[in-house]
Parts: C-alpha cells; structure tokens; sequence
C-alpha cells in the first residue's frame, strides 16, 4: 500500500464510520459530533483529490456553519435520548431497506464494471498547482457561472428572510382543531 | 476611460433613476423627482458621448463592444450580455439620451400639478433604460428584452391616468396590438437562429455576407425578413397596426414626445437599418417594407387633415413620418431612413412638447377649434413651433427639407425605386404641409375662439421654455449633417454629406446602377418643395383668409370629409370584422361544440380521474417516509430495468 | 493480483464506490430516522456524497475540467440553504407539538 492509498482508505473508513453512527445513534447530540466528524472527513477526502478550495470551504461552511446551525437547533429543542429512533413496521422497513439496498449495489455494481473500461486508460490530470487552480475555479465562477452564483446570491437571501419568517410564526401552522 | 466602464454608467444610470424614483413613489415633490430623473438620464448622455467619442479618429475601430457576462448557453445558442456602439447605435444612443434628457427635462414643468409625478418619473427612467437595452444590445435577444421593455413602459405611461377609463384602453389597446408585432418578431429570430445558428449582430452580418441575393417569396431570408417587418409594423405603427398610435395619445404630452415621437415607435426602423445586410438580400420583401412605408405616409397624412385634437394631428403625422422612414428603407435608402429618424426625433419632438405647453397653457384643452390667436400668449411656444413646421414641411434650410428630399430622391433612383413610390411621397409630402399649416393656423393664428375671460393662457416656464429652444435649434440646423452632393457642390467649401460616409461601411446599399441625373435630382427637390409650399399656401388661405372655406369644401365632397373625419373607419372595421365576429364566432362555438363535446369530454375524463384518485389517496397517507419510500423504490427499479431491464424484456416478447 | 491492485492504486472508482456507499447510507437514515434533525443530517449525508463524486470527476477527466467543482460550490449553497429552511420548520413543529418527530408532518396533508 502507498501513502496515498492508505490515506484514501483511512479517511473512508472514518467518513463511512461516522455516517453510520449518525444514522444509528439514538442520541440526536452524537448523531450531530458524528455528522461533523463525516464533514471533515470528505474535507479530507476533497484535500486527496487535490481540490484544496472545496476542501476549505467544506470545513468552513459544512463542518462550521452548518454544523453550528444543527447544534444551536438541537441545544434549544433539549432533547434527550430517543426510546425509539426508528419509524415502526416490519414490512415498510424491509422494504426501504431492501429498496436502499439494490440502488447502492447497483450504483457499486455499475462503477466497479464501468471504470475499468472507461477510466482505467486515462490517468488522473496533471495536477496543478494549487494556487492556479484555485484561480481557475474563480474564473469559471465568475464568469461562466455568473448568473447562476448571483441568482444564488438572490437565492440564499430570499432563503435567510423565509427561515426568520418562518420560525416566528406562534405555535405552527395550522389552527387547533 | 474604459469602455466597460461608460457603457455601465450609460445603461445604469436610468435604472438606478428608476430604482430611487420607484422605491419613493408615493412622494409628491415633483421636483425632487424630476431632477433625479433628468440627472440620470444627462449622466447617460455624458457617458454616451464619450463613448461615442472613442468612434471618431482616424484609426478609430468601427465599433467598440463590450462583454459583461454570459446570459445563457443552451445548445448552440450562447447568448452572451454583449453591448455595441458602432455607427448606427451612435447615431441613435446620442438621439435618445439626448432628446430624452430635454423632455426629461420639460416634464419637470409639465407634470408640477400631478398626484405621482415620482412613479411618472420613475417609468420615464426606466423606459430609457429598456431603449437603451434595445438600441445597445449585440444580439436579437437583448433587444427583444429591451423591445418588450418599451412596449411595457408604453402600456404603463399611456395608461399613466388610468382612472380615466378610456385612458387605461388606450394602454390596453397599444399593449395588445404591439403583442401581434412581437410576435412576428419573435418568429423572425427563431426563423434567423434555424437559418444562421446565431443571434448576435455581428455574426449574422458577417454569415449572410457571402450569401445570394434572394428571389421569390418563400426563401428563408424573405421570410425572416417579413416576421421582423411584422414586428417592426407593430412597434412603429405602420398599416395595418397603426391603430394604437393616435389612441396612445392618452398619455401625458411629454410620453408621446418621448415615446411615442422620438425613440420607441423608431425602434421598427431603426433594427430594420440594423439588419440591412440581411434585408438587402430579400428584395421581394423590401418591396413590401416600402409599399407599406408608403401606403402608410399617404393613408396617415389624409386622416391628419381632419383631426381636431392637436395631439392627434401629431399623432397621425408621426404615423405618416414614420411610413417615410420605411419608405426609404424599402428602397434600399437605409442611411436616409436614419437620417429622416434624426431629423424627425427632433422636429416632432419639439412640436410634441410644443403642443405640450400649449395644453398647459390652456388647461388641459385639446380641442383646436377651441384656440386661436394663442401666438399672442405663448411667443416662445409659437417661434419654436413655427421652426418645427417649417422643419416638418420641408422648406429648406430646415432640417425636415433634407431627410425627406433624401428619401424622395432615393425612392425615385434607387434600383429597388419606382416612380410611384415618388409619387406617394409627393403626395403624403404635400398632405403633411397642408395639415400642418392648418395646425399652426387653428392653434396660433387668426382669432381668439376661446373666452379670452376666463381662460388666460400663460408661457411655458423655463423648465420647459428651455427644451423648447434646444429642440428648436436642432431642428433649424440638424439637416446639415446630411446635405445632398448637388447642394454641397454649389455651396462654399464644398461640403460633403457627413451622414452617409458616417454610416457608409455600418449599412448595405442596394446592388445595381442609380438612375436618374444632378439635373434630374434639382427638378424633383424643385417639385416636392413648390407642392409642398403650394399646400401651405393653400392651407393658409383657407384656414387664416377665409376661415369658412374649409366648411364649404367640406358640404361639398360630404363622403370624402366623412371618410377622412372617421379616419377611413378603420377601427369601426377592425372592430366590425374582426374582433366582433371573433367574439360572436367563439360565443357559438361556446354554446354549442364547448358544451356538448367538450364539456363533457372533460367530465367524463374528470370521473375517471376522480376514481382513480380515490383509489391512489390510499397512497396518500401524509407520512413523509413512506414518499420516500416510494421514490427510493421507484429509482431501484429503475436503476434494475436500465441494467437488465431490455435484455430481459427482449427474451420475454421477443419470440 | 486484481486485489492487490485495488487496494494499491486508488482511482474514480474508489471515490465513486465510497460516494455510493455514502448516498445509501444517508438515503437509509432519512427513511429509517424518526427525528426531524437526524433527517436533515442525513440529507446532508447525500448531499456530501454527490459532492464526492463531482470532485472525483473534475479530478479524474482527462483534460483537467474546474466545473465539478464549481458545481460543488452551488450544490454547498443549496444544502445551506435546505438546511435553513428545514430547520426553521422544524423549529416550527417543535413550538407546537414539543418534539420533532417526523410524524408530526403528516399534519402537511391539511
């Protein structure tokens, strides 16, 4: 095993891990530290695939803003330890299961037989420096994707004033029966 | 300075007027607001000449184009946020944001009794900025949006008293039949995208370069070129879509000026000149554009004579003016359609703002048969209007004598000309003398016909005395910009026509020989302009000398007067022929097949909808998860039928 | 050895394979959870995954292609987004019913 590989897996392991522990956990707080724990760990896994600005952003923005926001919602609601986490019924259960099942194999199945014959003769690009990639990616994002990061812009405002409207509603939405 | 730089100043500064006069509509001071206003649009102008200034020089590009960002990419379509300034869009980017700041300008005295002059002012901005929009975007989809734009601020300022139920149909009516133009205009970029695969200006000029020129009616370039007749006849009024012009005189007087007048309704005009290359090689369907420009100068001019309204006078000669322009256009003359824009950008622009104080003056009266001897009351008013009637009925040195004498000639000797385009000219030419004198005679002239008592007309202020005289000015001299070969040969110093070399590599020019001499191009000037004055002279006799002939002739050519007074019942007809039997024919389509068949093919479908639903709500428990579930099971088997799915479905069935 | 070579030289496909595994996990945590909160996570589980595999591809494309990533930046914003809103529901419900569980939302069908 190189460096590289052993990196890959290692920062898979702790990604798939966690994500496991988040589904699983019946307390909402350690779903919440094993979500952020899955955050840094693709952040990990963006910094192997040289895309050092994603991986920035996705420690900054995922594992700290969005994170934050979930634990500030958690410590407020004060919830405890859930009696029962999961939805009841055998049937639908195996049902989603089974469903959830087939499309990760499938998904698996076609990757493992594709790649071989797509992408095993095409080496990774060049890499690029770090800085000129980041350069890059300011270009296209600025230009080629410019309206749609302004109209994302526009989005994220219109987003930040229906959440402020939303939560101060009294009591929900509908009137007592 | 950089040209992204003033090209941003110059389309942003009116939307950002807008913006400031939108967000305080509610505010009444009117001066406030029109100072923003007309600030916004002199920046504009401020900016515009100096890009404009980046044109001249001897190695000056052809035009300087600026790219801010891509605005979509669909397919082959790649529609960037491009803006040009090249020859053509100098010329008229000057003439709106400056004739746009002088009635800005006036509006300030105009509307100082209104109840909202800040959203007034705050249309009028952004009406500019979607002409701008129109005028300076490089391809057909920006213009489109800025071509919808003004349509919208049109429909808004016509309908600007909308308490006034008639006011708000005019708006109406100037909404929906501009949609009909669009829609030709749409079909005329779809059918130019099928043909060339692109929209931008520049590509499109340069793909139909190489092309041959066109015969028959039903090539793809005819065809494009007549949708965007279509739409160009919707935006600037031409036959059959006229109609709404002379109605949209509802709107305050300097709207119609700016307008209705002097930007918007030229707009037809002006993508026509834009496109010439394209439209050069469709001579069948120039020569439609130019019947129709023709049809329009003559039909328009008659109806002018018997108007009483002194805005509709106006009106039907903007019609009439505008027919010329597309009369040259038709000819192949597009350089003096252009010129004719300018020129007549100013001196209707004045005699708009003209009739404007003189509404004013008279409080709200439009009635010309209620004026009379107002030269007395309004000296300014009236020394600018003469200038812009001598302008109109093309006495040279004036700049109406020029443009038009331009198109004369040119529908005489182009190639693609005909003497009977002349002639129609002459004719519309020696009505538009004739109405207009009548005009000048009824409002200024002759005696008093209103109760000198009670009203007391005053001059305008200077907020629109100012306006007045700048427009006056340019009207006076504005045709020298573009003085015929065999004037300039006579006069001192030779000078050449500057206009035409100005546009000269900008437009195409019609392949085959000019016929028709110098000696030949004096006797026609001769011609138009002596008929012209002898229809001045005659409008004067009748109406200032003897002021009950135009009664006598009118007992006797009864059917002619009645014909002309009802503006050849046009709108009785369109109404009679086609909206009421549209009506009619869809209320018994209504009664009958809407309701035997297709009602109760609905309800039948319905019932069956309705039981099926019943069955499907089961499904429809409220209970989130089990959507999901439903979704995750639906995309599983999906993902199985894409990998297994046609093999096994093909060893099924496919014994 | 086909083992030895998978576990020597990591390429798309082991990105793609851990994005799949990551999506199926999140898929399964937003139809088994019962808590509103632990849905949204979960939902941002998936998101994650996609954004794996954009990365991975712009990383592995032969000619070396930004708008993967670029890409993640609007999927980034869109997850914060849903966050937001989600949460503000959730906020909402809980005022009302002093717990967040999903069944509360059945009360959407009016």
């Amino acid at each position: 095993m190189t460096a590289d590989s052993l990196l890959f897996f290692i920062l898979a392991a702790m990604t798939v891990g966690s994500a496991l522990v988040v589904i699983l956990a019946s307390n909402p707080i350690f779903c919440s530290l094993a979500l952020a724990m899955a955050m840094i760990s693709v952040a990990g896994i963006f910094a192997s695939l040289n895309a050092w600005f994603v991986a920035g952003v996705q420690l900054i923005v995922y594992a700290g803003a969005v994170m934050v926001l979930f634990v500030m919602v958690l410590m407020l609601f004060d919830l405890k330890d859930e009696v029962r986490a999961f939805s009841r019924g055998l049937v639908s259960g195996f049902f989603k299961i089974a469903s959830v099942a087939v499309i990760g194999g499938v998904i698996a199945a076609a990757v493992w037989m594709s790649t071989e014959t797509i992408f095993s003769t095409a080496p990774a690009a060049p890499t690029v420096n770090a800085t000129v990639a980041t350069k890059q990616l300011a270009d296209l994002l600025f230009k080629k994707y410019l309206f749609s990061f302004e109209a994302m812009g526009a989005l994220l405002l219109i987003i930040a004033i229906g959440a402020v409207a939303l939560s101060r509603i009294e009591g929900g939405t509908h009137a007592d029966k | 300075m950089q040209a992204e730089f003033l090209f941003a100043i110059l389309l942003l500064a009116p939307l950002i007027g807008f913006i400031i006069n939108g967000l305080r509509w509610k505010s009444k001071n009117y001066l406030l607001a029109g100072s923003i206003a007309t600030g916004a649009v002199a920046i504009s102008f401020i900016a515009a000449v100096l890009v404009v200034m980046k044109l001249f020089g001897a190695d000056a590009p052809k035009a300087v184009t600026v790219e801010y960002f891509k605005w979509m990419a669909v397919g082959g379509l790649e529609v960037p946020v491009a803006f040009v300034i090249d020859h053509i869009s100098a010329l008229m980017v000057l003439v709106v944001t400056g004739v746009g700041t002088l009635i800005h300008l006036f509006s300030i005295g105009y509307m100082s009794h209104d109840e909202r002059p800040s959203k007034y002012f705050a249309y009028l901005n952004f009406f500019l900025f979607n002409m701008l929009l129109l005028i300076l975007g490089e391809n057909l989809l920006l213009m489109f949006v800025g071509w919808e734009g003004v349509g919208l601020c049109s429909y808004l300022l016509i309908g600007f008293w909308f308490s006034d139920k008639e006011k708000a149909a005019a708006g109406m009516k100037a909404f929906v039949t501009n949609r009909i133009g669009d829609a030709g205009f749409l079909l005329g970029i779809f059918t130019i995208f099928f043909l060339l695969g692109t929209v931008s200006f520049d590509e499109i000029i340069s793909k139909v370069a190489g092309m041959p020129v066109e015969v028959g009616w039903s090539g793809p370039i005819t065809l494009a070129a007549l949708f965007l007749f279509i739409g160009a006849m919707g935006k600037s009024a031409q036959i059959p879509l006229y109609v709404w012009l002379p109605d949209a005189m509802a709107g305050p007087t300097p709207v119609s000026a700016l307008i209705h007048a002097a930007t918007m309704v030229t707009a037809g005009v002006y993508m026509i000149v834009r496109l010439s290359p394209l439209f050069i090689l469709a001579p069948n369907a120039l020569h439609v554009v130019a019947v129709v420009g023709a049809a329009t100068a003559v039909f328009a001019a008659t109806i002018g004579i018997t108007q009483f309204d002194i805005k509709k006078v106006l009106a039907y000669s903007t019609v009439s003016q505008l027919g010329f322009m597309f009369l040259a256009c038709g000819v192949g003359a597009f350089g003096a359609a252009m010129f004719h824009l300018v020129t007549h950008a100013f001196f209707k622009a004045l005699m708009f703002l003209g009739s404007g104080s003189v509404i004013h003056a008279m409080h709200e009266e439009q009635d010309i048969r209620k004026m009379g001897g107002l030269k007395k009351y309004l000296p300014i008013t009236h020394a600018t209007f003469v200038v812009g009637w001598i302008a109109i009925i093309g006495i040279p040195p004036f700049a109406g004598f020029f443009s038009k004498d331009e198109i004369l000639w040119k529908a005489f000797s182009s190639p693609l000309g005909h003497k009977g385009l002349w002639a129609a000219g002459v004719i519309g030419a020696a009505c538009t003398a004739f109405y207009m004198t009548r005009l000048m005679a009824l409002t200024f002239w002759g005696k008093p016909r209103f109760d000198e008592h009670k009203t007391h007309p005053h001059e305008a202020p200077p907020s629109m005395a100012i306006p007045l005289i700048v427009l006056a000015i340019l009207s006076a001299i504005g045709g020298f910009m573009g003085i015929p070969h065999v004037i300039g040969e006579i006069l001192p110093g030779h000078p050449g026509n500057w206009l035409e070399h100005w546009l000269a590599g900008s437009i195409a020019a019609p392949a085959g020989e000019a016929h028709g001499s110098a000696i030949m191009e004096w006797i026609l000037m001769g011609i138009s302009v002596s008929i012209a004055g002898l229809a001045a002279l005659l409008a004067f006799s009748f109406y200032v000398i003897e002021p009950d002939r135009p009664k006598q002739w009118a007992a006797r050519l009864p059917g002619l007067h009645r014909l002309l007074e009802n503006k050849y019942f046009v709108d009785e007809f369109y109404f009679e022929r086609i909206i009421n039997p549209l009506v009619s024919g869809s209320k018994a389509l209504w009664a009958f097949v809407d309701v035997n068949f297709i009602d109760r093919a609905t309800f039948v479908v319905g019932d069956f909808v309705r039981g099926m639903g019943s069955t499907a709500r089961t499904l429809q428990t409220g209970n989130m998860q089990q959507y999901a579930l439903y979704i995750s099971i639906a995309i599983a088997l999906m993902f199985v039928y894409l990998l297994e799915g046609p093999k096994r479905l093909a060893e099924l069935f496919g014994g | 050895m086909p083992i030895n070579d998978a576990l020597l030289n990591v390429g798309l496909s082991h990105y793609l394979i851990l994005s799949a595994l990551l999506f199926t996990l999140g898929l399964l945590g937003v139809l088994l959870r019962r808590n509103v909160i632990v849905i949204l996570m979960s939902i941002e589980l998936m998101l994650n995954a996609v954004n794996i595999t954009f990365v991975a591809f712009s990383r592995y494309s032969p000619t070396a292609n930004m708008d993967g990533q670029a890409m993640v930046f609007f999927v980034m914003t869109i997850a914060a987004a849903e966050a937001a809103v989600g949460l503000a529901l959730a906020t909402t419900i809980f005022k009302k019913f002093r717990e967040v569980n999903i069944r509360y939302f059945e009360h959407l069908k009016g």
